[in-house]
């Protein structure tokens, strides 16, 4: 239940990564279809919260609660931003900024797995 | 915001702002760290500060100057360019002094702060931002008119 939701988490990352790389190669803004496939990625973060709080709530929580929560947090924050500079930025570094943002939450997603095994 | 062309691969070098284009990258990276720096000393002064007080200080120290980079540089203009230069500077100089002192006198680093080894645990980004933070901020220095002044 939780290491599926992590992989397509990662995965769903990585296809961001190369996507956004693809198209600051090519010299382009990040368009709409891009953020709804970063909303897809943000909608699993949010399951991963919801999973991570029923897991804490019976009895399986991480072992570093504060550091795991403090992650978790920012994870949320990471896509959100990247898209609000994707309508400001209409040049290809949007586009970096995306890429840069998908490597975030998919290295946070390391950190998560990390800090929940303590 | 709408100003510019939309194809612009850049925004002009010399207009004094240091957000847009590829600055909206080097933000991006220091408020991660800000983040990243913000999060870890504020664990570790809670968790327990006797441990290791220089280390954990620094950390704080480190703390703030990343989040006063990162704003500077969000906002840029004649105001902040002057604190994000004092910023991204200290950084330079504290990963650098931090670095080499923890690697000579390891007796008074009990824990890693961010700038522990040259900013190794956080694959040395702290020691290349700064570089690229004074690079970028030289870049986007405003050019003075024939009106200035």
């Amino acid at each position: 239940m939780w290491t599926p939701l992590i992989i397509a988490v990662v995965v769903g990352c990585a296809a961001l990564v190369g996507w956004a790389g693809w198209r600051a190669v090519a010299d382009r803004p990040v368009i709409l279809r891009q953020l709804v496939a970063a909303g897809v990625v943000e909608a699993l973060l949010v399951v991963e919260v919801v999973v991570a709080a029923v897991s804490s709530a019976t009895g399986a929580g991480p072992a570093d609660v504060a550091t795991f929560w403090g992650y978790l947090v920012t994870t949320l924050v990471v896509l959100p931003v990247a898209a609000v500079w994707a309508f400001a930025e209409r040049t290809r570094w949007s586009s970096v900024v995306l890429l840069v943002a998908a490597l975030t939450v998919a290295f946070l997603q390391y950190r998560l797995v990390q800090v929940w095994a303590g | 915001m709408t100003a510019g062309h939309p194809s612009a691969p850049s925004p002009p070098a010399g207009d004094g702002r240091t957000a847009t284009g590829p600055g909206r990258l080097v933000v991006a990276v220091y408020a991660v760290l800000a983040l990243a720096a913000t999060g870890r000393s504020a664990k570790q002064i809670a968790v327990d500060f006797s441990t290791a007080p220089l280390a954990y200080s620094l950390s704080a120290v480190a703390a703030v100057v990343y989040l006063l980079a990162t704003v500077a540089l969000a906002r840029g203009g004649p105001r902040w360019r002057p604190v994000a230069w004092g910023a991204v500077g200290t950084e330079l100089v504290g990963v650098v002094v931090v670095g080499a002192l923890s690697l000579t006198a390891t007796e008074l680093f009990a824990d890693a702060t961010v700038w522990s080894g040259f900013g190794q645990g956080y694959g040395y980004v702290p020691l290349v931002l700064p570089v690229v933070g004074l690079w970028w901020l030289a870049r986007t220095r405003p050019r003075r008119g024939p009106t200035d002044r």
